[in-house]
């Protein structure tokens, strides 16, 4: 949920019930107030109404002038002597309507004769009166409510714009372009603490970034001269004359041992110089003669294996790339189908404008397809490789900004590269 | 002839130097960027090996004063930064070759023998090995006066034991020198084997002796005497 939703979401939460307890306890509070007023009323015509009984010269039932709901009686002198006021409703035959009256009824004595006093007011008014106070109190609560939410979500959205538009820079971050991050400043303290806290950042994990990336490089420079000793010194001891079968032996096994060491080595240098970005000079490499030339270097490979070759090349396509690890790539896949491929298999290359696909018969997979364009998984650790080849192809797809993808048609292996 | 190694590195400058003393070169060496240019300041030298990364300076400025002295030198790049850059760089300035650390010594040496070869430094622009003749300029090998009709990969393997006679060559080492950075794949052993049973047969056709010793465990010796 975004912030700005939420944040109305909650004051609407919580608004709705305070609202609800506002308009209860002020509706009441202007109810009795009204009602207040209205027995004032009551009061000052009983008041009235006393001061005409004073002047009866004889004890007398009277219609008040008010309505004839209103009137004098007299009553049983032990009538309790308290004023009551009560609500009573009234059907209205003329209107036919029930109306609401407030009534009072109150005991008077006046020269040894109790009169009861019954006064009623229709409050139909004050209704009236009350109804449109409510109303017009629900508005001006409703239009504050209403105006406080558009106000706090044009002013969230305002507010927090330098906070999204910090968000949009960093999902646009790649750690690997050469490019520092660019936040704009603002007006807002804290938004600028934070930009200035990930610029910070950023430019650290980029510097260790690269760093570590350089450390990868001089390492395997620096373990070039080594190897560069063993090999060469190893070359003389070869040369001895009276070496024994055994230590012959122990001498392949060191230089075997070595050959594969100087392989990963240059193979990792590889992959960091891919990373590295050090292969910068592009040309428009055409990809059908580099995929010839590969299959004349691996051709008798091929042969040995006794393995069919189809080919659907457009002979035209032509790639911007550097040309060596254009080469890298296509022998890096075509080593691969022959690799895992069986006696008797078959490669089938495809070539379109928008992709090359090389596909090899084989056993299936062992390892999952995730793996397979992982540094050293290697589908049967029985085959004498490094397990980084697929690696190398997904590290120069990457830099070009190209697409390989895996696909399992049995009884083929595919591997396509998108353009 | 004389060799003039430039590298920093003690045990390798051993090693290198051992070898091709033993090729019957004469060699010097020098550790560092002054060493260096003091020997190419006072003598002449054949061929000179030069290291790129060496102290007190670059093996880069060494090969550009040796061309504006008008050296005659042949030079070959040894650096253990394998960098197109450098490479492109070095030969730019007029180095002959380039190899890339770990090399090996056999390989170095058809290096320093071709570079003196195209350079005519000994004389003859041909190889003889007893009844065997190579003419590395149209790629032709004669045995016993009779052309043999090799493939580019029995060429390759042919010059190389010529080259390297007398030696112990692994197959790694040989697998190296025909596939390059290629030979890192399998089987390429096997190949091997069968590029040297076809070459051997051809030779032998016409007459030759079968040089070829097996060395079991390591590899082949091209057995002059």
């Amino acid at each position: 949920m975004k912030l700005i939703n939420k944040t109305i979401l909650s004051y609407l939460l919580i608004c709705i019930p305070l609202m609800i307890a506002a308009g209860a306890v002020s509706y009441f509070l202007i109810r009795n107030e009204l009602s207040d007023g209205m027995d004032e009323t009551l009061e000052r015509e009983k008041l009235n109404v006393q001061k005409l009984i004073k002047s009866f010269r004889e004890p007398a039932n009277t219609y008040l002038g008010y309505d004839s709901l209103s009137f004098t009686k007299v009553v049983d002198r032990n009538f309790r002597s308290e004023d009551i006021y009560s609500d009573t409703s009234i059907y209205h035959k003329k209107k036919s309507e029930r109306r609401n009256y407030r009534m009072l009824r109150s005991p008077y004595t006046y020269n040894g004769t109790t009169y009861l006093i019954t006064l009623a007011r229709p409050t139909i008014e004050e209704e009236q009166l009350m109804d449109s106070l409510f109303s017009a109190f629900c508005i001006i609560i409703g239009f504050f409510v209403f105006s406080f939410f558009i106000v706090s979500w044009l002013l969230s959205k305002k507010l927090w714009r330098p906070f999204y538009q910090t968000l949009t820079e960093l999902g646009n971050y790649d750690i690997k372009q050469h490019k520092t991050t660019n936040f704009k400043p603002g007006k807002i303290t804290e938004f600028n603490q934070l930009n200035n806290e990930l610029t910070k950042m950023t430019d650290k994990i980029h510097n260790d970034y690269v760093k570590q990336k350089e450390f990868t490089e001089n390492a395997s420079h620096e373990m070039q001269t080594p190897l560069a000793v063993v090999r060469a010194n190893l070359s003389l001891l070869m040369q001895s004359p009276n070496l024994q079968e055994s230590e012959m032996n122990n001498l392949e096994a060191i230089e075997n041992t070595i050959r594969k060491l100087t392989s990963l080595n240059k193979t990792l240098l590889l992959l960091a110089k891919i990373e590295n970005n050090q292969y910068h000079e592009n040309t428009e490499v055409n990809l059908n003669e580099r995929i010839q030339a590969s299959l004349d270097l691996f051709s008798s490979l091929i042969e040995a294996k006794y393995i069919k070759t189809e080919l659907q090349i457009d002979p035209e396509v032509c790639v911007n790339m550097n040309a060596s690890l254009a080469d890298t790539l296509i022998n890096n896949l075509l080593q691969n189908a022959i690799r895992h491929n069986n006696k008797g298999g078959l490669i089938r290359i495809t070539l379109d404008p928008n992709s090359f696909t090389v596909s090899n018969s084989g056993e299936p997979l062992s390892i999952t397809e995730e793996d397979l364009f992982v540094r050293f998984k290697k589908n049967d650790a029985s085959i004498d490789s490094l397990g980084l080849g697929l690696s190398i192809v997904k590290s120069i797809v990457g830099i070009y900004g190209m697409q390989i993808r895996y696909k399992y048609s049995p009884p083929c292996h595919n591997f396509s590269v998108y353009f | 002839m004389k060799i003039l190694l430039i590298e920093d590195e003690v045990e390798l400058r051993k090693s290198i130097k051992q070898y091709l003393h033993q090729e019957g070169y004469l060699v010097e060496s020098a550790a560092d960027f002054i060493k260096a240019q003091e020997k190419t300041g006072v003598y002449d030298y054949d061929c000179i090996l030069v290291d790129i990364t060496i102290p007190h300076g670059s093996g880069l400025d060494i090969i550009k004063q040796l061309k504006e002295a008008n050296s005659k030198a042949g030079i070959i790049i040894i650096s253990a930064k394998n960098s197109s850059d450098d490479k492109i760089v070095g030969l730019d300035l007029g180095a002959d070759d380039y190899l890339a650390k770990p090399f090996n010594v056999a390989e170095l040496n058809s290096r320093i023998k071709a570079l003196l070869r195209r350079r005519n430094f000994e004389g003859s622009k041909t190889i003889t090995v007893n009844e065997i003749v190579i003419v590395p300029e149209e790629r032709k090998v004669m045995a016993n006066g009779e052309l043999v009709a090799l493939t580019q990969k029995e060429y390759d393997l042919l010059l190389f034991f010529v080259i390297n006679k007398n030696r112990v060559l692994s197959k790694n080492v040989i697998a190296e020198h025909l596939w390059g950075d290629d030979s890192d794949q399998m089987d390429s052993h096997d190949f091997i084997y069968v590029h040297l049973r076809n070459l051997r047969k051809k030779l032998t056709e016409k007459g030759c002796t079968d040089y070829v010793q097996t060395i079991y465990g390591m590899g082949y010796n091209f057995k002059v005497n």
